[in-house]
């Protein structure tokens, strides 16, 4: 493929970059809040709410991301016709971050659990709630701890996404595949591989200056 | 009463760390703890501010019953709100301080006054930095804990609980973790407080700031309180042979 023909393409390529990385920035949003809840629910004294979440990190660890994906786009639609979600953007996103929640949980609850136990006691001793004591004195310890983990979930999902292109939403992957396809020559992956490339190393960088931000106290 | 004890047990699982433990502390009065590692010193502190629940018997805090049990069983229903108030009025000091590291000193002073007694920021900050001078360390207001001593940590923790403005100061071992040197200027800073007339308990090994400061002195040895009485008592005329052995091996 020549040069000119490349460069042809590059809006087309460059908008499929955009919508992996807003879909992979939305997923991780609604993950890690769904990951937070999951993690304090796998905390909880309650016997129940421990078993739920735990649950739902089995299932969604236990299988594939592309069957999940499947599962809410065409199975749900089979199940009841009510079920069926509009459009692509957001049976993936809703995949997504489904699935992120599951190991976001596990990487917030092991945070928390590596703060000191005497943070919580002495919160407890001013008088604070548990609620008061995690929000105020455990949740934010566990910031710094977290952005190395969080950095690894957030590239792999993005790598992830392109499993999206299966569902025919239109990110760089799927991109890609209509370019290549057409020209009938799959050099269009190499340029595409570049901009994966890409994307993740701002996500590196990203976080690495995260890091350095959340250690000035220690 | 500022502090009743009655008829209290705490086990953990089938290993008993307090056995029948009665005793008072009066308005103003300072009482050091002293004993073996593992006697259930530390514990007495924890099950008077609800960071542990004893198995058995009862608790009163300012003539108030706040906890009553029977073999692990509650016989009297007591809400968070309930634990929280109590917490309020126990100010604890930790032997590993345990300074909320991610924030700053005053912000660690002034966090509990506004999340749990809603304070308003103004008067936490004008008290916080009251109690900062007292302790000595106005000029590190901004500093991260990590950034201080030891001994500037404990200050820093001392100034905190004092925060809320609590009737009864609770010492659990606040110099064990210290360099010899920097043990002084937080026995400095507790000395003071006793002097303003805070009612105190501590839990110690600094034999010479028992014998200084307490009114009173409490041995004990393995779950139980096997001698009290003046230090004058204690420490120039023990009546227990454990009491005994004891002073021998630190003094």
């Amino acid at each position: 493929m020549d040069l000119n023909k490349l460069m042809t393409y590059m809006p087309a390529l460059l908008e499929g970059a955009r919508n992996t990385i807003v879909l992979t920035v939305i997923s991780v949003i609604f993950g890690a809040i769904l990951g937070l809840f999951l993690a304090l629910g796998r905390l909880s004294k309650n016997k129940l709410i421990d078993r739920i979440c735990w649950f739902y990190i089995w299932l969604f660890r236990g299988t594939p991301l592309l069957m999940q994906l499947f599962f809410i786009y065409y199975a749900l639609p089979n199940i009841n016709p009510t079920l069926t979600l509009p459009g692509q953007w957001i049976p993936a996103l809703l995949a997504l971050a489904l699935n992120s929640a599951a190991y976001l949980a596990e990487i917030i609850r092991a945070a928390i659990q590596s703060i000191d136990k005497g943070q919580m006691e002495a919160a407890k001793a001013l008088g604070m709630s548990y609620g008061q004591a995690m929000g105020r004195v455990i949740v934010p310890q566990s910031y710094r701890r977290l952005i190395p983990p969080v950095g690894n979930e957030l590239i792999a999902l993005l790598k992830d996404s392109s499993l999206v292109a299966m569902i025919a939403m239109t990110e760089l992957m799927k991109v890609t595949n209509q370019i290549s396809t057409r020209e009938s020559n799959a050099a269009i992956y190499l340029p595409a591989a570049v901009l994966y490339l890409a994307m993740t190393t701002i996500f590196t960088v990203v976080f690495e200056k995260l890091e350095k931000k959340y250690s000035v106290y220690e | 009463m500022m502090v009743k004890m009655e008829k209290v047990a705490k086990s953990f699982g089938s290993l008993e760390v307090l056995k029948n433990i009665n005793f008072e502390v009066t308005k103003g009065e300072v009482v050091c703890i002293i004993g073996p590692s593992g006697s259930g010193k530390s514990t007495i502190l924890r099950c008077l501010n609800h960071l542990e629940r004893i198995t058995s018997g009862s608790v009163y805090i300012e003539d108030e019953l706040i906890d009553e049990r029977v073999s692990g069983k509650d016989q009297l229903k007591i809400s968070q709100k309930k634990v929280s108030e109590i917490c309020s009025k126990l100010g604890m000091v930790f032997q590993r301080f345990n300074l909320f590291p991610h924030m700053t000193v005053l912000q660690n002073i002034i966090e509990a006054p506004i999340t749990v007694k809603k304070v308003p920021k103004h008067e936490a900050i004008e008290y916080g930095l009251t109690l900062l001078r007292k302790v000595g360390l106005e000029d590190k207001k901004d500093e991260f804990p990590s950034r201080l001593s030891g001994g500037q940590q404990q200050r820093v923790a001392i100034a905190r609980a004092l925060a809320m403005r609590p009737k009864i100061m609770l010492f659990d071992e606040p110099t064990s973790a210290l360099d010899p040197e920097l043990v002084g200027e937080v026995l400095e800073v507790m000395k003071e407080l006793a002097n303003d007339g805070m009612t105190m308990i501590v839990v110690t090994h600094e034999m010479g700031f028992a014998k200084e400061v307490a009114n009173r002195v409490l041995f004990m040895d393995k779950g139980e309180i096997m001698e009290e009485g003046t230090p004058q008592q204690i420490f120039s005329n023990p009546k227990n042979v454990r009491t005994k052995s004891f002073l021998q091996k630190v003094l």
